[in-house]
């Protein structure tokens, strides 16, 4: 019996392609030169790792959560009230406890504190929420996105309730969401070739025969969902970076259905299916926002109406869902020779 | 390794239906003990009851003389009890090879560890050349094999298997009567084996169980199950006259 190759050097193909492909993208942005499309790859890059995030939990365990985009509004306020100056803090903040509004760390400490945090806040809500499968899963999850909602919406002192938070220390260079980036990836490519990735699978396919092969599934998945949360919160925390103001409702229904489709798109079930997704639809995006403001043909200049990019999505998510229910690239992964399977 | 796994006056009562009254057996390591009765009679919630799948309303499910009724089925699995199911449930998206790995990695191996065990026992049972494979695309008879692989990894002191020959010919149910012998010989498991082909359970077993409406009513070895009254009677009153003959 010939000895197996480790599960790593069969598998390691896939996350040095997907970094690849992120490494061309900033390149692409580095060529270009420009601000603003300096500001869509950044945007392209916080998306691959909400995308990657919400892979780690559902891609594995099955469960559709759309309570993820709670953990990222967690993340985005946890790094602006750590890294926003303390004069502004005290003025449009002054509930927070008094050594947070003396902090002034860098983005650098805000980031991974807000995955932490994050991460912290998911192991609470998974205690209980892991217990529930299927549909009823869904829905709690759900349960928790409208309740994070609501607490940031209202919390006036601490969150600023409603009205947009300023002073988040903006970072305009690619590289740090880069990194960030491959470390989401590297994340999500661990966890999918771990035990517990392998026996929340195993539960995805078939519940109770997992439970037969002694898988404690409220267990993996817990796992799962708290470091999803991390990836998730980071996600956050780098997107207050990027633009400097965050608002509860930018992580509400319509972040958390973009990501859910871009994730469905390129497919649940695989790391690939969610980079390729991400990269994919936020080309299309870009691409009808252009047209949304108008581009100039000789004489005349073409617009579609506002609003077309939302339906156009929503379409595609239709189509594909109709076409290819595992997504464009299914429940297989990239490798040196095509697509293998997962 | 854990010598015996018993049921002890167990009954399970769903919404006021008795499906098990007072059950009280007994599965020793290294035999094959069969567990036999007609349709509706509670054997599959007997294996459920006796792999925590189901608790029991009364009575106690004892391995080793220690009380393991109530523990959830993850739980069960570590203490060297392990099942097969009636409908296959292998895990479809993942490969043969990773379908073992699985339980090795619930016992709480690493995936490298897991790996080569699961490599050694598809060798064991004869069908390492699947191992690549999807498990959703196998036919019927390796699908059957495969769970059985699922369950042996890492050498349960019991093995519980829900009718592993539903729908295998003649041929097949002898190799599966073959494999299961050298289950009990070589890995020295407890088997039971629950099926509706009385045939292979005749053959099969060392001792055999009578289930009907939700109780025991015969035990023997299988001569002395052949000869019974009870047993005639039993499957004549609920089954059609052919099947009846088998007997």
């Amino acid at each position: 019996m010939a000895e197996r190759a480790s599960i790593l050097s069969r598998t390691i193909a896939t996350p040095v392609i997907l970094g690849l492909l992120l490494t061309a993208i900033a390149l692409l942005a580095l060529l270009m030169g420009s601000g603003p499309f300096n500001q869509t790859i950044i945007d392209i890059f916080i998306r691959v790792i909400l995308v990657v995030g919400l892979y780690i939990f559902i891609g594995n365990s099955g469960v559709i959560s759309f309570g993820h985009i709670g953990f990222t509004c967690l993340g985005a306020y946890m790094t602006a009230w750590l890294t926003i100056p303390p004069p502004m803090k005290k003025m449009a903040l002054p509930g927070l406890p008094g050594f947070v509004l003396e902090a002034k760390l860098p983005f650098w400490v805000g980031v991974p504190a807000a995955a932490i945090f994050a991460a912290l806040i998911a192991f609470f809500f998974g205690k209980i929420l892991m217990r529930l499968s299927g549909i009823a899963a869904s829905i709690a999850t759900f349960a928790m996105l409208a309740l994070i909602n609501q607490i940031y919406s209202n919390w006036e002192d601490v969150t600023g309730a409603t009205s947009s938070v300023v002073g988040i220390p903006i970072n305009r260079s690619i590289w740090p969401y880069f990194v960030a980036t491959l470390v989401a990836v590297a994340i999500g490519y661990a966890y999918s070739i771990s035990r517990s990735g392998l026996a929340l699978r195993a539960a995805r396919d078939e519940a109770t025969a997992a439970a037969a092969s002694g898988v404690d599934i409220p267990k993996e998945r817990l796992r799962a969902f708290v470091i999803s949360a991390f990836v998730m919160g980071g996600g956050g925390a780098l997107y207050a970076h990027s633009v400097g103001v965050v608002t509860p409702d930018t992580f509400y229904l319509g972040l958390t259905f973009i990501s859910l489709s871009m994730l469905v798109v390129g497919g649940m079930g695989s790391l690939s299916g969610a980079v390729i997704g991400v990269v994919l639809l936020s080309t299309i995006i870009q691409i009808l926002r252009l047209f949304e403001k108008g581009v100039a043909l000789g004489d005349t200049v073409l617009t579609i109406p506002n609003g077309v990019q939302e339906i156009a999505i929503g379409v595609i998510m239709i189509v594909i869902l109709m076409r290819r229910p595992a997504g464009i690239i299914g429940n297989r992964e990239v490798g040196w020779k095509g697509l293998r399977k997962a | 390794m854990a010598q015996t796994l018993a049921a002890d006056m167990v009954s399970v009562a769903f919404e006021g239906l008795r499906a098990l009254s007072d059950v009280t057996l007994e599965i020793p390591a290294g035999r094959v003990t069969g567990l036999i009765g007609p349709n509706g009679a509670g054997k599959t919630t007997c294996v459920n009851v006796l792999t925590g799948f189901q608790k029991p309303s009364m009575g106690r499910v004892l391995l080793d003389g220690q009380d393991i009724g109530g523990l959830p089925a993850h739980r069960v699995r570590q203490a060297g009890i392990a099942r097969t199911f009636q409908s296959g449930r292998l895990f479809a998206d993942l490969t043969v090879h990773e379908n073992l790995e699985v339980t090795g990695v619930g016992l709480g191996l690493s995936r490298r560890e897991a790996s080569r065990k699961a490599d050694a026992l598809l060798d064991w049972i004869g069908i390492a050349p699947l191992s690549e494979r999807l498990a959703g695309g196998l036919p019927y008879t390796d699908e059957r094999r495969v769970a059985i692989g699922r369950a042996l990894m890492l050498e349960p002191a019991f093995l519980l298997l829900d009718e592993p020959a539903a729908g295998m010919s003649a041929e097949e149910a002898d190799d599966l009567s073959r494999l299961i012998h050298r289950i009990a010989l070589e890995v020295k498991c407890g088997v039971l084996l629950i099926e509706h082909n009385i045939g292979l359970v005749l053959k099969t077993c060392h001792s055999i169980y009578v289930l009907d409406s939700g109780e025991i009513i015969e035990f023997g070895t299988p001569d002395a199950i052949k000869a019974s009254e009870k047993v005639r009677h039993a499957y004549m009153g609920t089954q059609t006259d052919a099947e009846g003959e088998i007997l």
